[in-house]
């Protein structure tokens, strides 16, 4: 039973990162029908950026956090500016966008490999941050009550932001749909500068969160948490918010029971196995919604 | 001409293979599939025709032909409930697929060699073979554009209803030329794997399959030349730039996004590779957005 409730405190805590990362993923394909595939690479400048703060300007966690989420924000922006702004203009196929991300990408992890070195970093031990209690057996690290409360709030202020503020509500009137938008005298340019800044500006802060909870920052953990997020972003149906909450979770959770009931080689491909059940058995994703309703 | 092959050799076989993996993923994208799973023919592709010569000492080309077959039938098996999903979640539930036969190469250590793959692979994919594929493989999508079968894709692509409502059996068509890609990316894999003397579970991942679409994407979709140039520049240009690692991949990340802002039709948008607007207006084949 013990055994059982560290799991799951495991599996929310690395669950709850996976699913601030997907969160901008869905989003973006949500608001702008984009599959973005450089949102791993946002993440992974974030965990860099993050710890550069740290390690190297000696700043506490509570100025790396929001440091990571300015410059990540800024960083998918110019995603924007460069790639998905033009083509929208010209009217380009999606599949472009995708390859020109994909792009865009490949050279941002070689950039990181020039400036901080192919080898994994760690982040110094912080010291508040290395304690844990333990409650009936189960073990809770103080990292991972952070990693999970700071996901927490992001999740819930993103969710008030989008429900009831000016830009939220533009960001799903966009959504609905783009020509609505600008009836509406919603500028859609703007809308999706804020889209692709609040999606990177999350995936940073992903990116801290799971540098912290793994010790670890390499320039390639972008791909990986790639495809975390497209399988989380498949079980919680494309473009859904909520829907990206709870299959991060879920992903989270299942692949830390797969570790230490099944096996851990085949972690990574559990969740993508599991992606293809689901599909089988409901093509919408399993939180999915209709069309009109997403976002 | 020899000493040309000795010093470009291996850049040629490249191109043809790429461009052979090309044409394959093309047939998907040409009936508006964008499919993923190519990275995963490739792999099994390779592990087949490679595990059947070195372990049970079949010739070559019954390797090859076990390997594209063995492919096509994953294809069919794959494309029957896949299919039926909308487009993204088709892309995403094929990466799937491709990230599974991934894991499981790492994996399977008696048949794949784990993580470290096979080594002292026999060499022998030839140019000469190469061209042959490459040439039969360009025929047959060059004789299908022009069968019955070229016009009902060209407009599906354009638009499913229609066609649909025209007797056009969507299901079918895509299931056969998703097959189709299948067996020329099991054939291609077979190539692969007894080129370069070795073969390991990474080298089919997502990125050799985002570069194989990126072929005939950055090609041009609308034209049969597209996807062998797309594969022939693709292949070429990162070989000037091998000078340094890093600073390649940035630049080749650079010139990517540029040809993709200045030609978001593909390089055969250019003028003088498009052949006459008239040819082609009759072909239904110009078309732009959508998706």
């Amino acid at each position: 039973m013990t055994v059982l409730f560290q799991q799951l405190v495991n599996g929310f805590s690395l669950g709850a990162t996976y699913a601030v990362f997907a969160i901008g993923f869905t989003m973006i394909f949500g608001v702008l029908n984009l599959l973005n595939m450089a949102h791993g690479a946002v993440f992974m400048w974030g965990a860099y950026i993050g710890l550069a703060c740290v390690a190297d300007l000696g700043l506490p966690l509570a100025l790396a956090v929001p440091a990571a989420f300015v410059f990540s924000g800024l960083l998918s922006v110019s995603y924007e500016i460069v790639i998905f702004g033009p083509l929208r203009k010209k009217e380009a196929h999606r599949w472009i966008g995708l390859i020109a991300s994909l792009a865009m990408a490949r050279g941002l992890v070689a950039l990181a490999q020039m400036i901080f070195g192919t080898h994994v970093v760690r982040y110094p031990t912080v010291g508040l941050l290395s304690g844990y209690m333990e409650m009936g057996g189960v073990r809770v690290h103080t990292l991972q009550i952070v990693i999970f409360g700071i996901a927490v709030l992001l999740m819930g202020a993103l969710a008030f932001m989008l429900q009831r503020t000016r830009m939220g509500r533009a960001i799903r009137t966009v959504a609905f749909s783009p020509r609505v938008a600008e009836l509406a005298g919603i500028s859609v340019r703007n809308t999706a500068f804020a889209t692709f800044f609040l999606a990177g500006a999350l995936a940073g802060v992903a990116g801290v969160l799971l540098g912290l909870l793994f010790n670890a920052v390499s320039p390639f953990m972008g791909e990986t948490i790639l495809l975390k997020g497209l399988t989380v972003v498949i079980l919680g149906g494309l473009g859904s918010v909520p829907g990206a909450m709870l299959g991060g979770l879920l992903l989270g959770v299942i692949e830390v029971f797969s570790v230490g009931y099944v096996s851990s080689a085949f972690r990574d491909a559990i969740g993508f196995g599991l992606v293809f059940v689901i599909l089988l058995i409901k093509p919408s994703g399993l939180f999915g919604q209709t069309e009109a309703a997403r976002a | 001409m020899n000493d040309l092959l000795a010093a470009y050799g291996n850049l040629i076989d490249m191109i043809f293979l790429n461009s052979i993996i090309a044409y394959s993923v093309w047939l998907t994208l040409s009936a508006n599939m964008f499919s993923m799973a190519t990275g995963g023919f490739l792999s099994l592709g390779a592990y087949t025709c490679v595990y059947l010569t070195m372990q049970h000492g079949l010739p070559f080309f019954a390797g090859a032909a076990a390997a594209a077959l063995a492919a096509t039938a994953v294809a069919l098996i794959l494309g029957l409930p896949l299919l039926r999903l909308r487009g993204d979640y088709f892309a995403l539930a094929t990466l799937a697929f491709t990230e599974v036969v991934r894991v499981v190469a790492l994996n399977w250590e008696s048949v794949t060699g784990g993580a470290l793959g096979i080594f002292n692979i026999p060499k022998y994919t030839d140019t000469a073979v190469l061209l042959i594929v490459f040439v039969l493989a360009v025929y047959f999508c060059w004789a299908l554009e022009h069968s019955p079968e070229g016009r009902a894709r060209r407009s599906m692509r354009r638009d499913e209803t229609p066609a649909a409502a025209m007797g056009v059996n969507i299901f079918t068509h895509k299931l056969a030329l998703f097959a189709a890609s299948g067996f020329l990316a099991g054939l291609a894999g077979a190539l692969a794997g007894h080129l370069n003397y070795f073969i390991g579970p990474n080298d089919f991942g997502l990125m050799r399959t985002i570069d194989a679409l990126a072929y005939p994407i950055l090609g041009g979709v609308n034209s049969l030349a597209g996807p062998a140039l797309g594969a022939a520049v693709f292949t070429i240009f990162p070989e000037f730039l091998r000078f340094s690692n890093q600073m390649r991949e940035i630049i080749l990340g650079a010139v990517f996004v540029l040809a993709v802002l200045l030609l978001p039709n593909g390089l055969t948008s250019f003028r003088g590779f498009r052949g006459s607007r008239r040819r082609e207006r009759r072909m239904g084949v110009r078309e732009k957005g959508g998706g």
